[in-house]
C-alpha cells in the first residue's frame, strides 16, 4: 500500500514537469492574424443582469455591424461572456478566467460596482486593456489605472450634476432617497460630499430597498420636512414605488434620478398612475431613449439577434462603449498590440459615437471618457424630451 | 486495505492539492484555494446539519463575520493577520454559540427560519453599521506577506488554506469518531430520546454551532486574503445554498463527503460558466437530480458501488417518518 | 395620529401581499409538512405568464387570471412529478434543496424568456389607477383587491380544508404519512395535488400582486421571506395565521420605518421574527403547542 502511494506521488511530479513545459507565452494574447478576442465580464444571472446581459447584448450587435462590414485591419471581432453574478468573487473568477483561460486581448464591460472595483487590481496586475461600459464606481477610475478607461458616468459625475441640477432648478429644501446596497452606495458618498462643499444641508436623508413595495413612511417624512427636490438614487421599482406614493398622499416635488432610470418613458409606465412624473428629470448615461426613432436602426439589429427582447436603455450602453473600442482598435493600426490600443484609448478626442450624449474625451491623466450627463423629461402624454447636455468636470 | 479506501482517497488528494501550484496557471490556483476554503465551511455545515440535525441557515453569516472580524481587525486595530485569523474565527465561533441558546428550543423549520432571519439581519449589519464595516462599499485588507519564504501571496495563501482545511478534516474526523459524534447523531435522530440517555443538549447543541462557526470564521479569515477586499455580496443567500448543495451533494454526515462535495460544488459552478446564461437553470437542475437521484450523495453512491470504501454513513432520517418507529426501509446502516 | 393612520393602511396593504404568499405556503404545508422554498419564484413566474397573456398577447384581463391559476397548477404537477417523485423519502434538508433547485430554475427561465423584455415590466391594475378616498386616507383601489383577494382565497381553502374530502386527505397525509398509506391514500398523489395547488395560489398571488410591485426575474426571494416569516408567525399550518402573520409582518414594517427610520424597515420583520421565535417556539397562532418527538 504505501509503496502505491510513492508511486502515485512520483507521476504527479513527473506530469506536472510536464505539464509546465508545455506553457506556451503568447507575445499577443487573444489576437490571430484574422480574428481579435474580446472578453466581457458582468452578470449574466441575478438582478444585475440587467447592466451585465443586457449590455453585452449591445456590445454583440455592435461586433456583428463591423464584422459584417469585414472587420478591423481584415480581423473580425469575437465576444467572450463570463458571468460575474454582481459578487467580487465572482468578478474575480471571471476575469482571471477570462484573461489566463481564455486569452483575451482586450476586456469591455463591467456592471456591479463592487465587482468591478473588487477585480480592478487583477486587471491592473495583467496590464490588459479595459473599458468599463456601466460600473459607477469612483474607485475603478480614480486613481486613474493605466489600462483601464471608463465611458460610464461615474458616480460622482452624475451626483455632482443632480445637485448642481436641483440648484439652478432653485430649489430650497432638497432630500434624498437611496438604496443603500453597493450601487446606492457609490453614488450616495459622493453626493454627500459635494452637498457638504457646497454648503448645503440636507432637509431629509431617507432610505429604501431594491424591493421595496410601500414608500408611505418615507413620503411622509419628507413631506413633513416640505423638501421641494428629491434626489432619487434609486432603481426603477423603488423610485416608481416612491413616485406613486408622492401621487397618492399629494407631494409633489420635483424628482430627480439618474442613469438607473435613465428611461422616462419606461418610469411612467412602471408608477402607472397619471401625472405622478410630472415633474420627473433624469439624467441618463446616454442621450437616447429606445422608443426615439433614431434608435430604431439598433432596436432592429437587437431584437433580431435576441428574438423576444425589446431594446432597451442598457443595450445602448454596451453599444455606445463598443464603439469607442471599435475606433480606438482601428486606430490601433494592422500591427495591434495592447500597448498601441492603450495609448489609442488615451488620446480620444471628441469623438462621436451614436448615443453617448456628447463627443468622448480621453486624457493620459483622466481616464473617465464620458463627462456629459444628458438631461431628459416626459411629459404626460408626449414625447421624452432632451432638456440639456451638460458638462461635469 | 483496498485501494479505494476513504484514507487512501483523501491522502492522495491531499498529495495532487500539494502539486497544484507547480503546474496551475492562477486561474487554476485561484478555484483550487477556492476549494479549500469551502471544504473548511462545507465540514462545520455538515457537523452541524448532518451530524447534530439542527437545520441552520446561519453558516454564512458567520463566515461573514469571520471574514469582516479578521479583516477589521487589520484594517482598524492594525493587527498582524496571524493574530487577526485566529481571533477572527474565534469572534465567529463566539457568534454561533450565541445561536445555539434560542435553538434549544427551536427545531426544524423554525429553526430554519430565525437562523435565515438572523442572516438577513448580519447582513443589514454589514450594510449600516458604516463606522465599523464600511458600509456597501466594502474595503480593502492589507495582503499578508509570507517572507521570508520564498512565497508570492497567492501560493503562500494556498498552502495555509491547505493546512488549515487539513488539520480541520482530521480533527473532526476524529471527534465525529467519538463518543461526541455519536452523540450529536443521538440528538438529531430524537432530542427527547437522546435527552433520555443522559445526553446533555445545550452542551451538544452549543458544541455543533461552536464548531461550525469556528469553521467558517477559518474559512473567512482565508476568504478576506483570496481578494484583499470585503463587502457584503459574498454573505447573502445565495452563499448559502451553496454551501447547503455541498453537504448534499457531497453526503450528509460525512467529512469526507464535505470534502468532495466543496470540490464538486466548486468545480460545477466554474464548469457552469461554459452555459453562460443558463447556469441558473442548471444549477438548480444538478441540484434536483442530486436530492432526487442521488440519495445519500456522492459518499452514498460510493458507499454503494465501490468495493473498499469505509464510511460509516449516518445519514439523517427521512421527514416523512418522523414520528413512526425507527424502521429505516431504506439505507443500509453499517455500525462503526 | 393621521401619521399612525397611513402607516398602518401601508402596512395592511403590504402585508396583504406577503399574505398571499403565506397562505400558498401554509397550504403545501398542511398537506405535505414542507416549505416550498420556490413559492416566491412561482409567484413571480405565473405573474409573468399572466403578462404574456395579457399586455403580450392582448388578451382580456379574465383570462390572464385563469392563465396565471391554471399554469401554476400545471407547473406545480409538472415540477412534482419530474423532479420530486421521491421527495416522501429524503430528509428535510434535501427537501429544502429540492425546492430551492426549483427556484433556480424557475428564475433563470423567467430571465432568458422575459429579461430582455425590460428591466421592471408593468401590469395594468384590475381597475383604475387612480387613487381613491376613503374618509380622509387615499388607497390605491388595486391595494385593496390584493387584500380582498388574500382573504377570499384563504376563504376557500379553510372550506377546501375542511369540508372537502379531497381537504381532509391532505391533512391525514401531513398528520401522519404512513398511516395514510395504511389506510389506502396514495401519498403520490397527494404531494402532487398539493404542490399543484400550492402553485395555483401562487398564481393568483402574482396576477393580484403585480400591478403593484411590478414584474422581474429576481422579486421571488424578497416575497418568499416576508411569506416564511408570515407563515411562521401564524404558525405554519393556520390559514388565517397566515393572514393575520402577512398583515403583522407589514405593519411592522411601517411602523419602523415611520417612527424609527426608513433603514430600519428591512430589517425590522426579521428581528421580530427572531424575538417571537424566542418566546413561542411555535408561532403565535399555532394550532398545536405540541413538539414532535
Amino acid at each position: 500500500m504505501k509503496l502505491s502511494l510513492i508511486k502515485m506521488t512520483a507521476f504527479c511530479f513527473a506530469a506536472a514537469l510536464v505539464g509546465s513545459q508545455c506553457a506556451v507565452a503568447q507575445q499577443q494574447p487573444g489576437l490571430t492574424p484574422t480574428t481579435i478576442r474580446i472578453g466581457s465580464f458582468g452578470a449574466l444571472t441575478g438582478p444585475g443582469y440587467l447592466y451585465g446581459k443586457l449590455a453585452m447584448n449591445g456590445i454583440d450587435v455592435v461586433f456583428d455591424e463591423v464584422n459584417a462590414a469585414g472587420g478591423i485591419n481584415g480581423r473580425k471581432l469575437e465576444l467572450v461572456r463570463e458571468d460575474d453574478r454582481c459578487d467580487p468573487a465572482g468578478a474575480i473568477g471571471a476575469v482571471q478566467k477570462l484573461i489566463y483561460q481564455e486569452q483575451v486581448f482586450a476586456l469591455i464591460g463591467g456592471g456591479c460596482s463592487n465587482a468591478t472595483f473588487a477585480a480592478r487590481e487583477t486587471i491592473e496586475k495583467a496590464e490588459i486593456p479595459f473599458l468599463v461600459v456601466a460600473s459607477v464606481h469612483d474607485g475603478i477610475t480614480t486613481p486613474p489605472a493605466r489600462t483601464i478607461f471608463s465611458t460610464a458616468l461615474t458616480s460622482t459625475i452624475e451626483s455632482k450634476a443632480q445637485i448642481q441640477y436641483a440648484i439652478t432648478s432653485g430649489a430650497k429644501k432638497i432630500a434624498v432617497v437611496s438604496m443603500r446596497d453597493s450601487w446606492g452606495r457609490a453614488r450616495y458618498t459622493p453626493l454627500m460630499e459635494e452637498l457638504k462643499s457646497k454648503g448645503i444641508t440636507l432637509v431629509a436623508d431617507e432610505e429604501m430597498s431594491p424591493d421595496a413595495n410601500d414608500a408611505t413612511a418615507q413620503v411622509l417624512r419628507l413631506k413633513q420636512a416640505d423638501a421641494d427636490a428629491v434626489i432619487m438614487v434609486l432603481f426603477p421599482k423603488p423610485a416608481a414605488v416612491f413616485a406613486r406614493d408622492s401621487q397618492k398622499l399629494g407631494f409633489k416635488p420635483l424628482l430627480i434620478g439618474q442613469t438607473g432610470i435613465g428611461d422616462p418613458a419606461a418610469f411612467e409606465d412602471q408608477v402607472g398612475v397619471p401625472g405622478a412624473t410630472a415633474k420627473f428629470r433624469t439624467i441618463s448615461m446616454v442621450k437616447y431613449t429606445p422608443a426615439d426613432p433614431e434608435m430604431e436602426k439598433w432596436r432592429k439589429l437587437v431584437e433580431a439577434k435576441f428574438p423576444g427582447d425589446r431594446l432597451s436603455v442598457f443595450n445602448l450602453f454596451g453599444i455606445g462603449s463598443a464603439q469607442v473600442l471599435v475606433e480606438a482598435l482601428k486606430r490601433a493600426g494592422p500591427d495591434l498590440t495592447r500597448e498601441k490600443l492603450v495609448s489609442e484609448l488615451a488620446n480620444i478626442h471628441d469623438l462621436s459615437v451614436d448615443v453617448f450624449g456628447a463627443p468622448i474625451t480621453c486624457t493620459a491623466t483622466d481616464h473617465r471618457c464620458n463627462k456629459s450627463p444628458a438631461w431628459l423629461a416626459k411629459d404626460p402624454t408626449g414625447p421624452v424630451k432632451v432638456l440639456s447636455v451638460t458638462r461635469v468636470d | 486495505m483496498s485501494l479505494f479506501s476513504r484514507r487512501n482517497v483523501l491522502s492522495s488528494l491531499f498529495v495532487l492539492a500539494l502539486l497544484v501550484p507547480t503546474f496551475a496557471n492562477a486561474y487554476h490556483l485561484f478555484v483550487a484555494n477556492l476549494i479549500l476554503i469551502y471544504v473548511l465551511l462545507a465540514i462545520g455545515l455538515n457537523v452541524l446539519v448532518g451530524y447534530a440535525g439542527q437545520l441552520a441557515f446561519a453558516n454564512a453569516a458567520m463566515f461573514g463575520i469571520g471574514a469582516y472580524a479578521t479583516a477589521l481587525l487589520q484594517v482598524h486595530l492594525s493587527w498582524p493577520f496571524y493574530f487577526a485569523f485566529p481571533a477572527g474565527a474565534l469572534i465567529a465561533m463566539a457568534v454561533g454559540l450565541l445561536i445555539s441558546l434560542p435553538a434549544l428550543r427551536l427545531s426544524g423549520l423554525y429553526l430554519a427560519l430565525s437562523t435565515l432571519a438572523f442572516a438577513q439581519f448580519t447582513q443589514w449589519v454589514f450594510l449600516h453599521w458604516d463606522n465599523l464595516t464600511f458600509g456597501a462599499g466594502g474595503f480593502k485588507s492589507p495582503p499578508i506577506s509570507f517572507l521570508p519564504l520564498p512565497l508570492s501571496k497567492p501560493v503562500g495563501l494556498y498552502y495555509l488554506s491547505l493546512i488549515t482545511a487539513s488539520c480541520v478534516t482530521l480533527f473532526t474526523q476524529n471527534i465525529m469518531a467519538s463518543r461526541i459524534g455519536r452523540a450529536f447523531v443521538a440528538v438529531r435522530d430524537g432530542d427527547v430520546a437522546a435527552q433520555s440517555l443522559g445526553i446533555d443538549l445545550l452542551r451538544y447543541k452549543a458544541l455543533a454551532f461552536g464548531i461550525s462557526g469556528f469553521t467558517a470564521g477559518l474559512a473567512g479569515g482565508l476568504y478576506s486574503q483570496l481578494f484583499n477586499f470585503v463587502s457584503p455580496e459574498g454573505f447573502d443567500l445565495f452563499q448559502m445554498v451553496i454551501q447547503k448543495a455541498m453537504i448534499v451533494v457531497g453526503g450528509l454526515g460525512s467529512i469526507a463527503g464535505s470534502v468532495l462535495g466543496a470540490g464538486a460544488i466548486i468545480v460545477i459552478l466554474e464548469l457552469l460558466r461554459e452555459v453562460k446564461g443558463a447556469q441558473e437553470i442548471v444549477f438548480g437542475g444538478v441540484l434536483i437530480f442530486f436530492v432526487t437521484f442521488l440519495r445519500g450523495g456522492l459518499v452514498g453512491s460510493l458507499q454503494k458501488y465501490v468495493r473498499g470504501w469505509d464510511e460509516p454513513l449516518h445519514g439523517a432520517r427521512p421527514l416523512a417518518s418522523k414520528q413512526v418507529a425507527r424502521v429505516r426501509l431504506d439505507e443500509k446502516e453499517s455500525m462503526s | 395620529m393621521l401619521l399612525f393612520s397611513y402607516l398602518l393602511l401601508s402596512g395592511i396593504t403590504t402585508g396583504a401581499l406577503y399574505a398571499l404568499v403565506a397562505i400558498g405556503l401554509v397550504v403545501v404545508n398542511k398537506s405535505t409538512g414542507i416549505i416550498n422554498f420556490a413559492q416566491g419564484e412561482l409567484f413571480m413566474f405565473c405573474g409573468f405568464v399572466a403578462w404574456m397573456v395579457h399586455v403580450q398577447f392582448g388578451q382580456a384581463y379574465p383570462f390572464a387570471f385563469i392563465a396565471a391559476i391554471a399554469g401554476g397548477f400545471l407547473l406545480g404537477v409538472v415540477t412534482d412529478r419530474v423532479a420530486f417523485r421521491s421527495l416522501a423519502k429524503t430528509d428535510i434538508v434535501g427537501l429544502v434543496l429540492a425546492t430551492v433547485g426549483l427556484a433556480f430554475v424557475l428564475r433563470g427561465s423567467a430571465r432568458m424568456i422575459w429579461g430582455g423584455k425590460g428591466d421592471y415590466l408593468s401590469f395594468p391594475p384590475i381597475t383604475s389607477p387612480e387613487p381613491v378616498m376613503i374618509g380622509t386616507i387615499m388607497v390605491v383601489p388595486q391595494q385593496m383587491a390584493a387584500l380582498a383577494g388574500a382573504v377570499a382565497i384563504m376563504l376557500v381553502f379553510a372550506a377546501f380544508f375542511r369540508f372537502t374530502r379531497a381537504g381532509k386527505i391532505m391533512r391525514a397525509t401531513a398528520d401522519n404519512s404512513k398511516a395514510a398509506t395504511l389506510v389506502g391514500i396514495s401519498i403520490q398523489n397527494v404531494y402532487t395535488l398539493a404542490f399543484g395547488t400550492g402553485a395555483a395560489i401562487a398564481g393568483a398571488a402574482g396576477v393580484l400582486a403585480a400591478p403593484l410591485t411590478l414584474l422581474y426575474p429576481d422579486m421571488g426571494f424578497a416575497f418568499f421571506i416576508k411569506g416564511f416569516a408570515a407563515a411562521v408567525l401564524g404558525g405554519l399550518t393556520s390559514l388565517s395565521g397566515a393572514i393575520v402573520g402577512g398583515l403583522l409582518v407589514g405593519v411592522v414594517e411601517a411602523m419602523a420605518g415611520g417612527y424609527i427610520h426608513s433603514s430600519m424597515m428591512e430589517v425590522a420583520p426579521f428581528l421580530l421574527i427572531m424575538l417571537v421565535l424566542i418566546v413561542c417556539p411555535t408561532g403565535i397562532l399555532s394550532l398545536y403547542k405540541a413538539r414532535d418527538v
